[in-house]
Parts: structure tokens; C-alpha cells; sequence
């Protein structure tokens, strides 16, 4: 396990993250948070741009910084997540149980 | 007797601006010495040259006016900008002033100081001279290049606000700029927007008076106090106008002086033009601000003088004791 991503405190489970996620976008968009499916599209169904997204990826940096040190979405990553379930596989997958 | 509060420094970007450090620094201790407001300076301590003794927060990284604004702020977390407005969000100082990258000044103050709840885009507020009134305010001057029809009616909102704040404008009249007065003129978003501007409740809201479709001409003649568009046209608008006048201002200087009749007749219209000129020149306004983010965010000319950051340094400090980010939360909350 590379030292810049050692985890601080146990790992999240999936529902965790998705959790995380949604209630940051709601935050953002000023929506409720079960208005957002997983399987939506940022753009086409939630009409969130580019600026909400960073937004978004900051926000998710400052919450999940504490629990991984070094917690960063890259921003060539950025471009690949165009919806709610990218955003949460790719989190998932730098801070969950099986990462 | 208790203490007066103590005043909270302007947080200005040093390293933003076109001519370097040293001119910001110089602007800076001028408005200290000239109207006694504290200032932090933001940036790298070796490149300042003399602060005149005032106060320093070091940020060793630069976001460089080309730079893609988003990704730099991510990317450079010690640049100057992104410090500054960390000072403002930390309550080290009252307001952030920077005459750097503008897109990186808009990034920095949304992602750190967040934005108003309500306010889906912050935007861009110049306001204008107007002849023997207070000024009329546009907004967005380019924060936000693509729009949606119902910032617009945020813009309006805000500026109504603004305008009420800044210059005692009890009920501003608020028009949408466009190209005819007539109803149905305009493209996609400014009929869109007009649509909702003519029908929801929002100008009872923020106590304003609106008055539908204003076109360029009217920026200056004083029938609106706020007019409000989307930000590539209001960059476009205010760069107009800013070249132009100073253009027109060289020109007659320079036939004032083009023979010795004119040269006599210049020296008896000098005080009389002066106060004019200076009136215009966007060099004397200093800064515009960002409305809609959690904090008093002001943004200078790249080109921006000593003299200007000065009277800068001084406007984001009214700002700040204006409380307009509490007058703005007042009117959302009490949005109907």
C-alpha cells in the first residue's frame, strides 16, 4: 500500500460512498438528495457543468481527505465521469473495503 | 467602554497583474498611508521587494495569467490566489483583491469561500458612470461566458441588491440588455430570460422595479440602475466602452494641444475636463465585484496601476463593511 494513500480510518463500503456522493451533489445543485439515482447522468439529467463537478471533486477531496491520506481525483480522470455511478466506481476504488 | 472591533485586513493577491509584484506592493502601501485600511499581502515574500512593514501571508505558487483557471486552482493550493481566498474564508482578512487571472480569482472564490445558497452562478458587478446620478450597474461582466435564463433572474436579484447597498437605490430599476426596446427582441436566452424576468415574483422579492429591455446605449444615460446580461456580452460591453473612452479622451488631449490657440483655450477648459476624463477612466474605478459567492471577492484590471490597486484596496473595503453577502442572504431567504 503506497504511504501517500495509507488509510486513517476504516474503509467505506459502497452505499457509504454512493451516500457521499449524493448528498454532495444535492448540496451543489441544491436538489434533495433522493433525487438523485445512481444511474444519472450529470449532464443530460441533472444539468450539472463542469464547474459543478469541481465542485463536486473538491468537496469530495476535503470529506474523504481525513479517511485517506493523499485522497486526490486526477484531473484527467475527471472527463471519464459523466455520471453518478463513474463518480462513485472511481471513489470506490481509491477508498473502498476491497481497494 | 468596550474596545473597537478590530478592522480586518484586505487580502491582496501581490503576484496578479501584468506589470509584477512590485506594482500591486506599491498599491497596496498606498492605500494604507492614503485611507488607513490594513492589507495582507498574498504571494512569494522574496518577490515583493519593500512591503513597507505590512503584513504577509507567504504562498510560493503563481497561477499565471494564461493558466486554465479550474485546473490551476485544484492543482496550485499554494498559489497566492487560492491563499487569499482562504484568508477571507479563515477570517484573517474582510476581502480578497486580486488583478490577476480572472477566471483563477472566480475558481479560487467559488471553490473556498463556496456560493451563496440560491445562487446557482456568482457573476461579475461593474458599475458605471452616469452624469450627475449614481452609477448603473452591469452584471455579469464575465464570469460566466454561457448563461441560463434563470441566472439572469439571479443577476437581477443580486444587482437589485447591490445597487440598494452601494448606492442607497431604494427600489433599482433592473433591465435586460438587448438589442431594441420592443418586446420579443433579443436572441434564445434574453427571450427566455425576459420571460421569466416579466412573470415570477422576484422583483418583489428583492424590492426592485423592472423595467424590461434596455438597450447598449442606454448603459451610461441613467434609465436603469442595473442591467443585467449574460457574461460574454458584458465583457465585451465593458472592454467597448473602456477602449473607447480612453481612445476619444487621447484624441481630444491631443487636439487641445495641436496648435497654440487650442493649447490656450486647453488651459483655461483643463480643471473643467479633468474631473470629466477621470470620471470615465476605468483606471479610477478600481475593482469590480463577484456577487453570489460567501465572501467579498474584487477583481482588478491585469493592467491595473499603484494608483488603482490603491483605490481597489479601498472599494473591496466599503464593500466588505456594506455586509453585502448578509444583504444578499437576506433576500433569499425571504424569497417568496
Amino acid at each position: 500500500m503506497p504511504a501517500e494513500t495509507h488509510m486513517e480510518q476504516s474503509p467505506m463500503n459502497r452505499a457509504e460512498v454512493l451516500e457521499l456522493v449524493r448528498d454532495r451533489l444535492a448540496d451543489i445543485l441544491e436538489i434533495e438528495p433522493d433525487e438523485i439515482n445512481e444511474g444519472a447522468s450529470f449532464a443530460d439529467d441533472l444539468d450539472a457543468d463542469s464547474l459543478a463537478l469541481i465542485e463536486l471533486v473538491e468537496a469530495l477531496e476535503e470529506e474523504l481527505a481525513d479517511r485517506t491520506v493523499g485522497f486526490r481525483i486526477d484531473d484527467e480522470d475527471l472527463q471519464d465521469l459523466k455520471s453518478v455511478r463513474d463518480a462513485v466506481d472511481y471513489v470506490y476504488g481509491k477508498v473502498g473495503a476491497e481497494s | 467602554m468596550a474596545a473597537e472591533p478590530q478592522r480586518l485586513p484586505v487580502a491582496v493577491d501581490a503576484m496578479g497583474g501584468d506589470h509584477g509584484p512590485h506594482v500591486i506592493v506599491e498599491g497596496a502601501r498606498l492605500a494604507t498611508e492614503r485611507y488607513g485600511i490594513p492589507v495582507l499581502l498574498v504571494g512569494d515574500p522574496d518577490r515583493m521587494g519593500d512591503t513597507g512593514g505590512l503584513a504577509v501571508k507567504p504562498a510560493l505558487e503563481v497561477v499565471e495569467m494564461g493558466a486554465e483557471p479550474a485546473a490551476s486552482v485544484r492543482r496550485l493550493k499554494d498559489s497566492s490566489i487560492v491563499r487569499a481566498a482562504e484568508a477571507v474564508r479563515d477570517g484573517e482578512a474582510c476581502a480578497l483583491l486580486s488583478a490577476g487571472n480572472t477566471g483563477a480569482a472566480m475558481a479560487a472564490s467559488l471553490l473556498r469561500l463556496g456560493r451563496i445558497k440560491g445562487i446557482s452562478r456568482p457573476a461579475i458587478a461593474v458599475p458605471f458612470p452616469v452624469f450627475d446620478a449614481t452609477p448603473t450597474t452591469l452584471l455579469d461582466c464575465g464570469a460566466n461566458a454561457e448563461c441560463q435564463p434563470e441566472w439572469l433572474v439571479q443577476f437581477a436579484e443580486m444587482g437589485a441588491v447591490y445597487s440598494r447597498v452601494r448606492f442607497g437605490i431604494a427600489n433599482p430599476r433592473v433591465g435586460v440588455l438587448t438589442i431594441g426596446e420592443e418586446a420579443g427582441k433579443g436572441n434564445d436566452l434574453v427571450k427566455a430570460a425576459v420571460e421569466l424576468l416579466e412573470t415570477g415574483s422576484w422583483a418583489t422579492d428583492c424590492g426592485a422595479d423592472y423595467i424590461g429591455n434596455v438597450e447598449g446605449r442606454d448603459l451610461m444615460a441613467g434609465v436603469a440602475d442595473v442591467i443585467v446580461c449574460d457574461g460574454f456580452t458584458g465583457n465585451v460591453v465593458l472592454k467597448s466602452l473602456e477602449g473607447g473612452m480612453a481612445i476619444a479622451q487621447r484624441r481630444l488631449r491631443s487636439v487641445m494641444t495641436s496648435n497654440p490657440d487650442a493649447a490656450a483655450a486647453a488651459a483655461v477648459l483643463e480643471p473643467l475636463v479633468t474631473p470629466v476624463f477621470d470620471t470615465l477612466d476605468a483606471e479610477k474605478t478600481g475593482a469590480a465585484l463577484l456577487l453570489g459567492v460567501r465572501g467579498v471577492s474584487c477583481i482588478s484590471h491585469g493592467s491595473s496601476s499603484a494608483e488603482t490597486i490603491a483605490r481597489a484596496v479601498r472599494t473591496a473595503s466599503d464593500i466588505a463593511a456594506e455586509q453585502i453577502v448578509d444583504h444578499l442572504r437576506d433576500m433569499i431567504d425571504g424569497r417568496s
